[in-house]
């Protein structure tokens, strides 16, 4: 599993994060929907997963997964 | 300043969209009113209507987007779905807010902030009654708009709107852009509104990717001809275009030239190089602005516009769209009843008769006619011309003649906002709005009338419950009334409030140590109301429960006393309070430099000032008893300040730096030395009355905004 709620609430992103992700995402996040969300280990985010983030706006937490999401995506969060 | 003839256009549409707004802003207010008054919503509707066809004329896009969703809405409201809301007229007094906003910036810079489209698209939401804003009818603007710094780079605009049920087909829309070559901007907006987080669909696609990139359209295609059926690619010229405006500002320079030489062309070629080396660098065309700019170097040697127009041609060659023009101040405008101006026209003809006749007296003294004669002819048109040079001196002082309509229109509306933050009810009646004044009077009433009216509503004004209970109406009256009376203009405001609470005034006015408590107790009503005007004397949270941003009355006073005029009030307990402001017609305001010396500030009037100077303490000789400097290779008196009004140097004097006030005074030159140079102010001089009548090098005083005292200088009698 890539995505899994932590003990202390936080959300993890585990390496590449695929479509089902956005799901798993989505259902972390009705229970929790500020996160924080840890993208620290994530190596890459679908398009579904990452439009999750968005609806949601959580707080992120962790360097981005690539530079393009870090120039492109996360100023958008 | 701006640049002449250049930003006509922009200034006219200044101009007009100002008043457009105030327009508008006074039939929402009407409609408020009288939410059936098909008449103002007519005239509203034409007023958005207008003003959105003027910004696109002008290509403000942002402007344009956002008038037009208020007119849709005003639209929607004249077929009666559905009829006037508060709220809606709310919403639409936010967007001419924001436009007149808009329109402040764009006299400054001559463009739309950059933010302008966020802000247009925050209040399109507003005015649609949704959060969401769908994307702009035209993306590539809105795109570009949003990344000013970009557009000079961008060659393609891309946006790309994957299906909704893309994710099944196993596209992944953001890897496909994080593909693309040269991104140079990315937006990414919800298609539709985001659902709440429990009915979001985490498998249907909801993006739209905007992208810019420098890359070239045909490679972009390439690389997106899998989803090319949900893409839309626009090329961009990028750095090889001009927008209508840019264009109209270059061609605006080449017609400065096209007549031929003229006076100033040093000049003119100058400035009207720097503006087209100005438009071509701000639309990135830096190669043409380079090749421009030698080209007025060449030009300017040779004294010849050649190159210069040939250079512009060149770049004007191919044109197409966007950017935007680079004036760098507010212009400020006049609008002059045609009338005045065709009497100028007249007076202009009537000028050019009595050149010709005095072309005849020439001919006449040429060919040997008697000099008693020759007295005569000349005598009498010398009278024509005096009377012609008084005529024009009325004509040109009539110019700057302004109805009080100038200053009146803008209060109905912030009374109205003022009340509503209070939480109380006002409607504003102007009477004689029609009564004319000096423009430097009108302008200058806006700060003292909105002081009072303030006032009024924070501590004269009862709450609508209030006002229930007393039997009045719930909804208050300011009355703004202006009427001439001799060669006074006077300003009424008056409010049926409550009026001023007397004991509390002399209450307040004997805990503030603005009188003894026995001299106020002698003190009649109407000379206690008076207090009000007191310096130190602040209203605030004292003289009503209604807490609020006291403004205090002195600085009504210091105003209007600083424009020649008197303010007196009188109250009526219940009843309301009526303050009224009496002011000269005419202010002959005389422009004044001012300086420092000793600690202290005078005046120089500016007219004898030729230039300021700071020069090393070496450059001063000493000649005898007298200090002078040498300027221009002219020897020249200097005098130090401090020393003639026998004030004590500070700091600065002794510094290894003369600063230096040149002066001419009737073809005498002369030099002052300062301590420091002040701004020149323009101020109404007042005579010295009492014992300071007779110092006689002092031409006169003035009060300052702060309320201190300035000391204009005579300079006729400092250089004797």
């Amino acid at each position: 599993v890539t995505v899994r709620p932590m003990e202390d609430g936080t959300i993890m992103l585990e390496g590449n994060c695929p479509i089902e992700d956005a799901d798993g995402l989505l259902q972390c996040l009705l229970a929790a929907p500020a996160g924080p969300v840890d993208i620290s280990l994530c190596k890459a985010m679908h398009t579904a997963v990452i439009q999750v983030l968005f609806a949601a706006r959580p707080v992120i937490r962790g360097p981005s997964p690539s530079p393009f999401f870090h120039k492109w995506i996360e100023p958008r969060f | 300043m701006w640049d002449c003839g250049v930003n006509e256009f922009l200034e006219q549409f200044l101009i007009e969209s100002r008043e457009l707004v105030e327009q508008a802003t006074g039939d929402l207010l009407a409609l408020e009113a009288a939410p059936d008054d098909a008449g103002h919503l007519d005239s509203g509707f034409r007023c958005f209507h207008t003003l959105k066809g003027a910004a696109g004329i002008v290509d403000f896009l942002a402007m344009g987007r956002l008038l037009h969703a208020a007119e849709d809405r005003l639209a929607a409201v004249r077929t009666g779905d559905p009829p006037a809301s508060r709220g809606l007229i709310d919403e639409c007094l936010a967007c001419l807010d924001q436009v007149a906003g808009w329109l402040d910036v764009i006299g400054a810079t001559g463009e739309l902030p950059a933010g302008a489209d966020a802000q247009a698209d925050a209040l399109i939401g507003r005015i649609a009654g949704m959060d969401h804003v769908t994307m702009p009818a035209d993306w590539v603007e809105g795109l570009l708009a949003g990344h000013e710094a970009e557009r000079p780079q961008a060659r393609a605009a891309i946006r790309y709107a994957p299906d909704p049920g893309c994710f099944f087909k196993n596209e992944d829309p953001l890897a496909i852009v994080a593909a693309l070559p040269d991104i140079l901007a990315l937006e990414i907006t919800p298609a539709q509104p985001w659902p709440s987080l429990e009915h979001l669909d985490p498998f249907s696609c909801n993006l739209v990717i905007t992208v810019l990139s420098a890359a070239s359209p045909e490679r972009l295609a390439d690389l997106l001809q899998p989803v090319h059926s949900h893409l839309e690619i626009r090329p961009l010229a990028g750095t090889a275009t001009l927008s209508p405006a840019a264009l109209g500002v270059l061609q605006e320079q080449l017609r400065l030239f096209s007549a031929g030489a003229a006076e100033g062309f040093a000049g003119r070629l100058g400035s009207a190089g720097r503006v087209a080396g100005h438009v071509l660098r701000r639309a990135g065309w830096t190669t043409q602005a380079a090749a421009v700019d030698a080209a007025v170097a060449q030009s300017q040697k040779a004294e010849n516009a050649g190159p210069f127009i040939a250079a512009l041609e060149a770049a004007l060659d191919p044109p197409a769209a966007q950017a935007a023009p680079p004036p760098d101040a507010a212009p400020v405008t006049l609008r002059v009843d045609v009338g005045r101006i065709d009497a100028l026209v007249k007076l202009a003809g009537e000028f050019t008769v009595v050149k010709n006749a005095l072309g005849h007296v020439i001919r006449m003294a040429r060919t040997g006619t008697d000099p008693n004669v020759l007295a005569v002819v000349l005598k009498e048109h010398h009278d024509q011309f005096s009377r012609l040079v008084g005529e024009l001196q009325r004509s040109v002082l009539g110019i700057r003649v302004l109805p009080l309509q100038h200053v009146f229109q803008r209060f109905p509306r912030l009374a109205r906002d003022i009340a509503q933050s209070l939480g109380k009810s006002v409607r504003v009646a102007t009477e004689g709005a029609d009564t004319e004044a000096d423009k430097a009077i009108v302008e200058a009433l806006f700060e003292p009338l909105l002081h009072v009216i303030r006032n009024a509503l924070d501590h004269g004004i009862e709450s609508a419950e209030r006002r229930r209970e007393l039997a009045k109406s719930a909804v208050a009256t300011i009355r703004l009334r202006a009427a001439r009376e001799g060669g006074q203009i006077v300003i009424e405001v008056s409010d049926d409030g409550s009026g001023l609470d007397l004991a509390t005034i002399r209450q307040v006015a004997a805990q503030r140590g603005i009188g003894s408590a026995e001299a106020l107790a002698i003190l009649d009503d109407a000379a206690v109301a008076e207090l009000i005007f007191a310096p130190g004397f602040s209203t605030a949270a004292v003289v009503s429960d209604v807490s609020g941003r006291g403004v205090g009355m002195d600085a009504v006073r210091t105003t209007v006393a600083r424009l020649g005029g008197k303010v007196g009030v009188r109250t009526e307990a219940g009843r309301g309070t009526s303050v009224t402001i009496s002011l000269p017609f005419t202010v002959m305001l005389s422009r004044v430099l001012t300086v420092e010396a000793g600690g202290q500030s005078f005046g120089i009037p500016f007219d004898a000032v030729v230039e300021t100077v700071s020069l090393p303490r070496s450059r001063v000789a000493t000649l005898g008893a007298a200090q002078a400097v040498v300027l221009r290779d002219r020897t020249v008196p200097l005098i130090a300040l401090t020393e003639i009004l026998d004030l004590t140097r500070d700091g600065a004097a002794t510094s290894s730096e003369v600063k230096i006030v040149v002066i001419d005074v009737a073809g005498q030159p002369g030099a002052i030395e300062v301590d420091r140079f002040g701004e020149s102010l323009d101020v109404m001089l007042q005579p010295l009355t009492g014992l300071l009548r007779d110092m006689d090098s002092v031409a006169g005083t003035t009060l300052l905004g702060d309320g201190q005292v300035l000391i204009v200088l005579n300079l006729e009698r400092l250089l004797q």
